[in-house]
């Protein structure tokens, strides 16, 4: 077996009382198809949003291609977080002094001669705040405590956000689409080429011809793409006016766009009719086979499950019952319980 | 024939902004100083409004204290160049600071914020405005209280550079003060009307452009994709705050004065988010249209009556019932809740272009999405807008 | 030995008796606030200007009365049964102004994204706003001091006046009583129903659209009684107090957790007591800068305020 590109470990989600996940740990080995079933409300998407940071773990840790989804702490950010407090304690020290006094002293009366200069402005500033000494400190060091402490928290708490997690190489559909619905096709997928264009601010709002030579090649990407899922001739049409099964393609080939190495399908099949869902489970396993895309999915409908996931595991209220092939979760009788009672 | 004259007035915003340089000349020599400066108002204050789009516009945050940018811009400039305080910097210098500290002002107070709700951030927006009014109002040292900064008549460029100048033609007495006079100020607030306009449709069509499209069509599948939406949105709040410090730097210098703090205050944030309102949200050209209806009321026509009004020999009461400028608040109202009810789209609805895709599949050459419908005020499918968001544990 | 001399606590407290006088009202105000949000989610932004309009509504009548210029040749009777009459119709007609604004404007937009609404209740407001100006003018106007500042207790050092008595007097009661109203009566039980969910409760048979209209009844006549308790404590009023009290009483609601009824109480409180213990203390002309700077950080730190709950975003 492959080495587990997505590791979840004893993974547990609360929502105030309701425990929604509890206790499930799985593995999902790279170039995996690898499905999540279980009857509704077992906490399948609540996984799903785990894992793409939509919510935080309450216990339990997600591995991804063996490292935390948390972005790891850089010596630059230390610095920034310096920064921000000596910014912050500047001000507060300013304030703390009284600025408009200082300012009183140290510009407007020595500006009353023709004869001002900056050292003497700097002069009456340093005498003015050596006569609140203590308060200037105060107020510094406060400002410079508080600072630092709150960009730090703000840092931390944002150190697994779903852009990060994006950028890392999950990508991710949704259970009801969600596709950017007033845009066209073409550029669905151009956002998700996004990250990658590496245009600048300034050669964008300019129009320089860097970013028009880097936009023209995300366009034939992005076309790429497109006749790649089979819908070359729609480009031009908003997203919101394709029909169902095209929007649900739509948005498996905005997902690949990201490039990832990791692709959650929620409920891809969920709408479709018969011969769509064949067209489907062969396109699943195309991007598998052909992208070499590790592919994790719920689907409600066994027969697709079945017919294409490498492995299965098998949740009931949050909890993990079975694990295992297709042909092992069929015969499962914990599985049979759940979904057909006793 | 239909096709060829929709492709010419498809440009009329580009039209209207010439126009607009040559509308003093339309009038009689004696008032075409007086139509210059209340025009040079209105160009400043489409300014301040392209600055909201930006925020309101691109990102869907509803900004109720865009004027304090433009107050920090103002009195950045008026500080550093009032004859009170020693500093006196040149024109060319304050614009560049009046840009940067505004931008750095319009990040460094919003950044903290962003996460929270379009409501309460709306709220937020608005007390950081008002917290700007009571510092200028407080810090009387500095900013002069209520009482304004005057005057504000700086050199076009550093002293240093005269030698230069000079040698390409140009008097002191021009660089000093001359250069401020009637054509040359009024065009070059024109000129960065026209290059901030030029700036954001080139914006728009960038990928920066598209991802805060997609950013709010739907912020959760956008950051999904990878963007970060703390990160877009920084950007357009610093080119917000940007823009409205060009438009208070350029606003002080035109009447030589900072103004009172109350010019900078919430009236002032609600007459631009009117202009965007009824020009239609997220169209550029729109606001455009919004700010010549509703500022041209405010600062010219209101101006021009009330004079009329004043002349009559009424009685005062009727007079002051008559007077246009009292029915402001009532106007910038009716506007908000007449557009917001029946066409919550704005009088011209957004249209957005996509470039044209030449491509070897197809040769398509491909045009305008139009008329995609409303750009509404904050996408209803965001997860942080839904009637179903409301859940509570 | 004492904490503190004797005059600094006396100031003390008579700094304490304003702010918590003065705080009363803003939690009246915050009140209507709150439950309006609480049902329909909007930060109604023109009920600032709503209770700016009843102290104007409370002058004029007081000029019917012939008590606008001070109550001083009146006998007590006389002034204690007009001021009952003003507050019974001002809040009677904030109640029903602020319902109407909610038929006309609010209720079309009910479907609406959640922007247009806030939007709408800006030109409310400034449309209230306006009326304001029509009515007495753009400067300060002199509200009748018709409860005497006299202390209550003659004997005792301090300031505790008829005025703060007739403030705690009026409020204190009406809050308990909106307290139980929403605890234990039909409506008010609906009007919870509404708040949690307005879809199942409209499933369960509650007419909605009922619930929202009592709501802003509810709302302006504690509005109309706060202003007309403001006018006769502060004593002035101007077209522009609906926009500041308007915002104090909604960073007290906020503060308090925003949809939260015994939260808005003690928000005004306390956005009461930092007022005048600020203006006392520190600087009276930062006090209005500090108080947003409270609305900031709470709104930063603790967006769902001191007593409100966690709300979980659905994905």
């Amino acid at each position: 077996m492959n080495p587990a590109i997505l590791q979840i470990k004893q993974l547990t989600m609360r929502f105030g009382g309701l425990v929604a996940v509890n206790d499930v740990s799985f593995q999902v080995a790279e170039g995996e198809i690898y499905a999540v079933i279980g009857p509704n409300g077992a906490g399948k998407t609540t996984i799903f949003n785990a894992i793409s940071a939509v919510y935080q773990p309450s216990q339990g840790e997600i591995l991804f291609q063996g490292k935390t989804q948390y972005s790891p702490f850089r010596f630059r950010q230390f610095l920034f977080w310096l920064l921000i407090g000596l910014f912050t304690g500047l001000f507060a020290m300013l304030i703390g002094v009284n600025v408009n006094q200082l300012w009183q002293k140290s510009i407007r009366d020595n500006n009353i001669t023709d004869t001002f200069s900056y050292a003497a402005a700097w002069q009456s500033a340093k005498e003015y705040i050596e006569a609140r000494l203590s308060t200037a400190q105060i107020a510094l060091v406060s400002g410079f405590v508080i600072g630092v402490a709150a960009s730090f928290s703000v840092w931390n708490r944002s150190r697994r956000t779903t852009d990060s997690i994006g950028r890392m190489g999950i990508a991710r559909t949704f259970q009801n689409i969600r596709l950017f619905q007033n845009m066209t096709v073409l550029e669905n997928i151009l956002i998700g080429l996004n990250h990658e264009c590496k245009c600048s601010f300034w050669s964008s709002i300019f129009r320089l011809p860097s970013s028009n030579r880097l936009e023209e090649e995300a366009h034939q990407r992005a076309l790429k793409l497109l006749h790649y899922v089979g819908l070359a001739d729609k480009e031009n049409l908003l997203a919101r006016n394709l029909p169902y099964g095209d929007q649900r393609r739509l948005e498996i080939a905005r997902a690949l766009a990201c490039k990832p190495a990791l692709l959650l399908l929620d409920e891809p099949a969920a709408g479709m009719n018969p011969t769509e869902k064949n067209e489907l489970m062969r396109f699943i396993r195309q991007v598998r086979d052909e992208l070499k895309i590790t592919i994790l999915l719920i689907e409600h409908d066994m027969k697709l499950v079945m017919g294409i996931s490498d492995r299965i595991v098998v949740l009931d209220y949050g909890k993990k019952i079975a694990e295992g092939t297709p042909k092992e979760i069929r015969v499962h009788p914990e599985v049979i319980k759940a979904y057909l009672g006793e | 024939m239909k096709s060829i004259l929709k492709q010419i007035l498809q440009f009329w915003a580009v039209y209207y902004l010439i126009l607009l340089g040559a509308v003093p000349y339309f009038f009689p020599a004696d008032s075409r100083l007086e139509i210059a400066t209340k025009f040079n108002s209105l160009m400043i204050y489409s300014l301040l409004a392209l600055a909201l789009h930006v925020i309101v516009g691109y990102t869907g945050i509803l900004h109720l204290g865009i004027a304090g940018y433009f107050g920090i811009g103002a009195y950045m400039t008026g500080i550093l160049c009032t004859p009170i305080f020693p500093f006196e910097f040149c024109f060319l210098y304050l614009i560049v600071i009046a840009i940067v500290t505004a931008a750095i002002a319009a990040v460094v107070f919003t950044a903290p914020m962003l996460r929270l709700r379009g409501d309460y951030l709306a709220l937020v927006t608005l007390g950081f405005g008002q917290i700007i009014i009571f510092v200028i109002q407080n810090m009387e040292s500095i900013t002069a209280g209520t009482q304004s900064l005057s005057p504000v008549d700086p050199a076009l460029v550093p002293k240093w550079s005269y030698p230069l100048f000079k040698s390409l033609g140009f008097s002191e007495t021009w660089l000093n003060y001359d250069w401020k006079i009637f054509p040359n100020f009024y065009l070059l607030t024109l000129l960065m009307l026209m290059l901030v306009y030029w700036l954001l449709h080139n914006l728009e069509q960038s990928a920066l452009g598209r991802a805060l499209v997609a950013l709010r069509e739907d912020e959760l599948a956008a950051s999904c994709m990878g963007l970060s939406p703390v990160k877009l949105k920084l950007i357009a709040l610093a080119l917000a705050g940007a823009i409205s410090g060009l438009a208070g730097c350029l606003y002080v210098t035109s009447i030589s004065s900072t103004a009172g703090p109350k010019d900078y205050g919430f009236n002032r944030s609600i007459l631009m988010l009117c202009c965007l309102i009824l020009g239609g949200l997220g169209n550029r050209r729109g606001l455009l249209v919004g700010a010549f209806i509703l500022v041209g009321y405010d600062t010219i026509l209101a101006d021009i009556l009330n004079t009329q009004i004043q002349q009559t020999t009424w009685s005062t009461k009727v007079k002051n019932l008559l007077q246009p400028s009292n029915w402001k608040f009532a106007l910038f109202g009716g506007v908000l809740i007449l557009i917001m009810r029946y066409r919550p789209e704005g009088l011209f609805p957004a249209q957005r272009k996509s470039r044209a895709v030449k491509t070897p599949l197809e040769s398509a050459s491909q045009s305008t999405v139009s008329p995609q419908g409303s750009v509404s005020i904050a996408p209803s499918n965001s997860p942080l807008d839904s009637n179903s968001a409301k859940q509570e544990n | 030995m004492p904490l503190l001399a004797s005059a600094e606590l006396d100031q003390l407290i008579q700094y304490i008796i304003i702010g918590l006088s003065n705080g009363s009202l803003y939690a009246l105000i915050a009140l209507g606030y709150t439950m309006v949000y609480g049902i329909i989610e909007l930060i109604n932004f023109a009920h600032g200007d709503l209770f700016m309009l009843g102290s104007f509504l409370a002058l004029t009548m007081l000029s019917w009365f012939g008590l606008d210029k001070g109550g001083s040749s009146a006998s007590t009777f006389y002034i204690s049964f007009s001021i009952a009459i003003l507050l019974l119709a001002v809040p009677i007609f904030c109640a029903f102004v602020n319902a109407g604004v909610d038929y006309l404007i609010y209720k079309p937009l009910r479907q609406a994204p959640k922007l247009a609404p806030l939007v709408s209740a800006i030109g409310v407001s400034f449309i209230f706003m306006n009326i304001g100006l029509f009515w007495y003018g753009p400067v300060d106007v002199a509200f009748p001091s018709l409860v005497t500042r006299e202390k209550v207790f003659p004997s005792s050092s301090i300031q505790f006046s008829y005025q703060a008595l007739m403030v705690i007097a009026v409020t204190v009661p009406i809050m308990i009583a909106l307290t139980v109203f929403v605890k234990y009566t039909n409506i008010g039980k609906a009007m919870r129903a509404t708040a949690q969910n307005p879809t199942a409760a409209a499933l369960m048979g509650i007419d909605v659209n009922r619930v929202i209209s009592i709501t802003f009844l509810l709302g302006g006549a504690l509005a109309g009684v706060a202003s007309v308790i403001y006018g006769l404590f502060n004593n002035t009023v101007s077209y522009q107090m609906g926009f500041q009290n308007g915002l104090y009483a909604f960073t007290a609601a906020v503060v308090g957790g925003i949809g939260n009824i015994p939260g808005a109480v003690l928000g005004g409180l306390l956005i009461g007591l930092v007022r005048s213990l600020g203006s006392g203390y520190i600087d009276e002309k930062w006090t209005e800068a500090m108080i947003f700077l409270i609305l900031i950080l709470i709104l930063i730190f603790r967006p769902t305020g001191l007593l409100g709950a966690r709300v979980r975003e659905k994905v």
